[in-house]
Formats: C-alpha cells, sequence, structure tokens
C-alpha cells in the first residue's frame, strides 16, 4: 500500500486585503484564511489515490498554534490523518525555512512513498518548498505535474509535466516527490458528512522542540507595500457615442496606429 | 565570495539576465561568469558581458535539464559566487530551488528588480506577492545570494564583438533519478504575445464561439494579438495555455491591454499592470479591472465589441 503525504500551507485570503492607496500599506483588517488554491488540488490528488489505489493520505502543515482551524478543513477534503507542526514562531517563514521544518517533521516520523504539494501558495507564491523539501529528503522531485499515473506494485510513477515550451512526461523512481498544476484535477467540495466526519480523524502535533535544528532564516523581508496602480479610471458609456470617445481617447495616447500602420 | 553567475535555459534569457549581471559585476568590481550547456554559445555570451562562460558537460539521453542541479551545486561549492541569478523558466524555477536547499542559502523567486543596497554588496531584490496586490523586498542573508528573474524582465544586454573572456570546461557529472520518457514540443500558434503591441484579452465574459469571431475580428482590425485570463486556457481551454496572462502565466507590456469580459483579479492584473494604457469592457460596473483600467466601458461585450469593430474600422481603414 502507498503512503502519500500531501503538504498545504494555510494563507491569508489576498481577496481580503486592502491597500491604503496614499501611504501604500497593507490593511489585513477582517481578512480571512484558507487552505492555499493549489494545495488543494495537491490533497485533491492525494485523495484521488487514496481511492484509486487504497493509498494511505497524511495531511501536513507547518504554522502557529492559531492556525488550528486548517486542520479540520483539511482532514474534511479526504485525508486519513493530519500532521499539525506548529510553534508561535512559525509565521512568516521563509520557504528555506518551511521546508527545512517539514523535512525535519517528516523524516522517521512519518511513513511515505510519495509526497505532493501544491506548486506555489497563493500568498508568495515562491514554488520553493517542494523541490527544497524533496532535496532535503534526498528524494527526486518533478514539479509542474499535470496529470501523474501510478501502476499498482511499480516502484515508480509517470507525471507528466506542463513546462513553457510543451509536455515533458517522466519516471520518478519512488520515494518521490511531486508539486502539481491546478490543472491535474477539480477538487471536491466536502459534503456536510466528510465536514462531521473530519472531527474523528486523527492528528498529530509536532512542537518545535522535537524537530532539531532548523537552520536560516536566509532571506529578510525588509518591505510590503502594495503594488502602485496609477490608471485614469476613465469611463465611458456602452453606446455609440461612448465608444467613439474611447476609440478616440485611445488614439489621442497614440497606442493604435503601431499595430496597422 | 564574489563573482556574479548567471544560468537559463534558453539563449535569450541568458542574454536578458547577463545585462544586469554585467552592472552588478561593474559596481561590485567582480567578474561575471554565464553557464552555458551548448559551447558554441560561449563567444556570444561573452560579447554580451560574460568574463567567463562555463560549458555544462552535456547531458545523457533521458536526462532532463534538472540534472545539471549537482554540477551546478559543485561548482558553486568550489568558487563560491556572490550572487547566482537564474531564468524563471519552470525548469530554472525547479533548479533554483533545489540548489539553494543544498547550498544552505536563500532565493528571492521571480524576481522582478534587483539594485545593490548603497555602499554595499548586498542585494536588495524585489518581487510580488499576495497574487500581484504587494511588492515585496527581501535581502539575502547566506551567499550566494539567490534569485530567479522573470524572463522579459530585463533587455539582453549589449553586444561588444570585441570583448575578451574566458571559457572554461566544467567537468562535474550530471545526476538525475528522473528519466524523461517522451517529450512533445508545443507548436505555436500565432505570434509571441509577450511582443505584441496591441493584446486583446478575452475572459470569462466570453461564451461563445460566435463571440470569439468577433473578438478575432477586433483583433484584426487594430492588428493585435489575442490573449486570454487563466480559466480560458485552463478550464475552457479555448486558447493555448501560452497566451494566459497573469502571475502564473505570461507578464506583457504591450502599449494597448484591450480587456474583454476579464473580471481583473488581482492573479490576472499582476501579468499586464505594466501595459501602457488598459482599456476594458465588462458588464458589471463593480468588476475590479476598471480600478485597474485606464479606459472602461461598462456594459454587453455583444453589444460593445461589433461597435469598436466598426468605429476602429472606420478610422484604421480596414
Ligand atoms: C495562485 C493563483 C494564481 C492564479 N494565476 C492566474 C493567472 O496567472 N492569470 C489569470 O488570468 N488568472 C489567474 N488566477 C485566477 C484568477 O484569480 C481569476 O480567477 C481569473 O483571472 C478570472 O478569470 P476571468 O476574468 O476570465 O473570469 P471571471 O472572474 O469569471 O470574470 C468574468 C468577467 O466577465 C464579465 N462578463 C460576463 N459576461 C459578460 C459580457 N457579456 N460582457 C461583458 N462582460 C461580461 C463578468 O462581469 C466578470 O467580471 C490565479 C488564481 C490563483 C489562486
Amino acid at each position: 500500500m502507498l503512503n502519500i503525504i500531501t503538504c498545504f500551507k494555510w494563507v491569508i485570503d489576498e481577496a481580503d486585503i486592502k491597500a491604503d492607496a496614499a501611504t501604500r500599506k497593507l490593511l489585513f483588517g477582517r481578512a480571512g484564511y484558507k487552505i492555499s488554491a493549489y494545495d488543494r488540488h495537491a490533497i485533491e490528488e492525494a485523495v484521488r489515490f487514496q481511492e484509486q489505489h487504497g493509498a494511505s493520505v497524511a495531511a501536513v502543515t507547518v504554522a502557529p498554534p492559531s492556525a488550528k482551524k486548517c486542520l479540520k478543513d483539511a482532514l474534511s477534503r479526504g485525508p486519513d490523518s493530519a500532521c499539525f507542526v506548529n510553534d508561535p514562531s512559525f509565521l512568516d517563514l521563509d520557504p528555506s525555512q518551511t521546508s527545512s521544518i517539514l523535512a525535519a517533521a517528516v523524516r522517521g516520523r512519518i511513513k511515505f512513498d510519495l509526497i505532493i504539494c501544491g506548486e506555489g501558495s497563493d500568498d508568495l507564491y515562491a514554488q520553493q518548498v517542494g523541490p527544497a523539501l524533496a532535496e532535503r529528503l534526498g528524494i527526486p522531485c518533478a514539479t509542474c505535474v499535470s496529470k501523474l499515473t501510478y501502476a499498482e506494485d511499480e516502484k515508480h510513477i509517470i507525471a507528466e509535466r506542463r513546462l513553457d515550451d510543451g509536455m515533458e512526461t517522466v519516471l520518478v523512481p519512488l520515494p518521490a516527490l511531486v508539486s502539481v498544476l491546478p490543472g491535474i484535477n477539480t477538487p471536491r467540495i466536502p459534503t456536510l458528512k466528510e465536514v462531521l466526519g473530519a472531527a474523528k480523524k486523527e492528528i498529530f502535533n509536532v512542537a518545535l522542540e522535537e524537530l532539531g535544528d532548523i537552520p536560516g532564516p536566509y532571506l529578510k523581508t525588509v518591505e510590503v507595500v502594495a503594488a502602485a496602480m496609477d490608471r485614469r479610471g476613465i469611463r465611458f458609456s456602452a453606446d455609440e457615442e461612448g465608444v467613439r470617445s474611447a476609440v478616440n481617447a485611445l488614439f489621442k495616447e497614440g497606442v493604435l496606429s503601431q499595430g496597422v500602420l | 565570495m564574489d563573482g556574479i553567475w548567471i544560468f537559463a535555459e534558453r539563449q535569450e534569457q541568458t542574454l536578458e539576465l547577463l545585462n544586469p549581471g554585467r552592472s552588478l559585476a561593474d559596481m561590485m568590481g567582480v567578474k561575471l561568469a554565464a553557464f552555458a550547456a551548448d559551447g558554441g554559445l560561449a563567444p556570444e555570451y561573452i560579447a554580451h558581458g560574460a568574463d567567463e562562460v562555463f560549458v555544462l558537460p552535456p547531458l545523457l539521453p533521458g536526462q532532463p535539464l534538472e540534472s545539471y542541479v549537482a554540477v551546478l551545486a559543485d561548482e558553486a561549492r568550489k568558487r563560491t559566487p556572490g550572487v547566482f541569478l537564474i531564468g524563471a523558466t519552470p525548469r530554472g524555477k525547479e533548479i533554483a530551488a533545489r540548489l539553494a536547499a543544498r547550498l544552505n542559502t536563500g532565493l528571492c523567486s521571480g524576481c522582478t528588480g534587483l539594485h545593490l543596497r548603497d555602499g554595499s554588496n548586498v542585494l536588495e531584490m524585489e518581487r510580488l506577492m499576495f497574487g500581484g496586490k504587494a511588492v515585496q523586498k527581501v535581502l539575502c542573508s547566506a551567499r550566494p545570494q539567490m534569485a530567479t528573474v522573470l524572463p522579459g524582465t530585463f533587455e539582453p544586454a549589449v553586444c561588444l564583438p570585441d570583448r575578451k573572456g574566458v571559457v572554461v570546461e566544467v567537468h562535474s557529472a550530471s545526476s538525475s533519478e528522473v528519466r524523461i520518457v517522451s517529450r512533445s514540443a508545443r507548436h505555436r500558434e500565432g505570434a509571441d504575445v509577450t511582443e505584441a503591441k496591441i493584446i486583446v484579452c478575452v475572459g470569462r465574459g466570453v461564451e461563445s464561439e460566435e463571440h470569439m469571431e468577433r473578438v478575432r475580428e477586433l483583433a484584426r482590425v487594430v492588428g493585435g494579438e489575442i490573449a486570454c485570463t487563466r480559466p480560458i486556457a485552463e478550464e475552457c481551454q479555448w486558447l493555448p495555455e501560452e497566451v494566459y496572462l497573469g502571475i502564473s502565466g505570461k507578464r506583457v507590456k504591450p502599449d494597448l491591454y484591450i480587456g474583454l469580459g476579464v473580471s481583473g483579479q488581482i492573479q490576472h492584473v499582476a501579468g499586464i499592470r505594466e501595459s501602457k494604457v488598459i482599456f476594458a469592457v465588462n458588464r458589471d460596473e463593480n468588476a475590479p479591472i476598471f480600478d485597474a483600467a485606464d479606459y472602461g466601458i461598462v456594459g454587453d461585450m455583444c453589444r460593445v465589441v461589433p461597435l469598436l469593430i466598426d468605429e476602429l474600422g472606420r478610422l484604421l481603414k480596414v
């Protein structure tokens, strides 16, 4: 039987973040949290393996204790158990720390043949944790995976990678790590029964003291400001007159002639 | 600890990275080195600013480009570069992430700007976060200071044909447990959207092939290329992957971006924010695209697009 780990991140919902136009300060006010979008595809892919190949699935996250809510959310999506690697200092970690903490938490503690991560997180989108975790565990990896196939009792998986110049199909010996793209599946919406069932599933806590030495951080954030977007914001009506004025405005900007003349 | 290193999957990205690489090398008073998988490219890299070109050993059949991680890590341990810039293609991003883990250093992913902090050898690196809503500036405390740089961020370096440089053969062996089974190149339909002066971008507001026909006609009238949002490429699969714009797609800098039925979620806007002029048509007056647009029409595109075609066709005489 395959043992699968799926990693997920509990992130602030970027749609709730507002910006103060004058100071370019970000306002987090009542921003909610969610499981990062790509990670929902990672969890779904692990659960597909559970259904099709009888794999056991553990969902792992690194977060401060205040993120505890995320466990039920993750478990309602199908994993058998969750591993909550938590400490109040696990806030705004850099990707090298997150991957080191995950590696230390998994190593010798959770049995695995395959680790499935999302290609990037909604907040940082650094796209590092998957491949960096594979390096730290000394296992092969494939990123940008849009299709995974596994033949039972094989010692490898076949991954289709969607790259900028085409598709690449690779054979990856297990144990291995893959990071997946959203196109790989459609995450299910948990049913009420699944949400209730999540409460009965097993949760392991792993504390900082159990992890040994975590190197880093190596990146220091010196500034975060709202991205500037200075636009005119002029509107025209949707009738002939409005369209004519809009087209006129574009001509005045001098952006229309080039493609044609 | 010195030297600026560059590795990119393709020649044009290497030429782009040589541009900031050369400036940094001059300011820091160190050498600029570029990796080449094909020794034949060395003279060109030297002409574009490299002091040294490290020629990588050829990959064995079935080895992916990522097999160079071991080679790059060996070389970096031996020669201790101060800065390592890598082209942010999908393969480049994996290579960089694994390399940073092996070298125990920090990596600024998807870097959109680099500057030296006054009078120091410390790089201040910029990137987008929160789906493009915010700009994050980071410093790296370990060496090499690493960044993956998005294609198109810099202009290619200036070519000076009589520049001199050294070519060094790298001998460490590439290795990979991952094996390529097959590959299919993507055949490109139409021109490269990143080169287009005018882009007509469609979102989910386009509901039928009939709509698409009108959009194609509009693109023809203005001499623009067609692009789209992610759902149009990924969910509807109406247009190829390489024309969706945004933080996880292509980033473009056209003179004019025309958005039709695009809601303007931040992940999409992140890819178009450097457009000179943004014009949007959306039937929802509260659509966020209007906050990102210079000119907007609140209305149904089925009605507005034919009017645009008529008016533009008349003025542009096509
Ligand atoms: C991590 C992450 C990365 C992402 N990366 C990208 C990315 O790189 N690029 C990208 O595009 N998206 C990306 N997305 C998705 C993004 O958040 C949005 O979901 C997407 O851009 C919305 O596409 P859309 O505007 O086509 O569709 P919708 O949001 O559904 O908007 C359709 C719009 O069309 C309008 N409309 C409908 N009918 C008409 C009509 N007849 N006339 C005029 N207007 C009409 C509606 O009012 C609506 O505003 C990403 C998401 C995540 C979580």
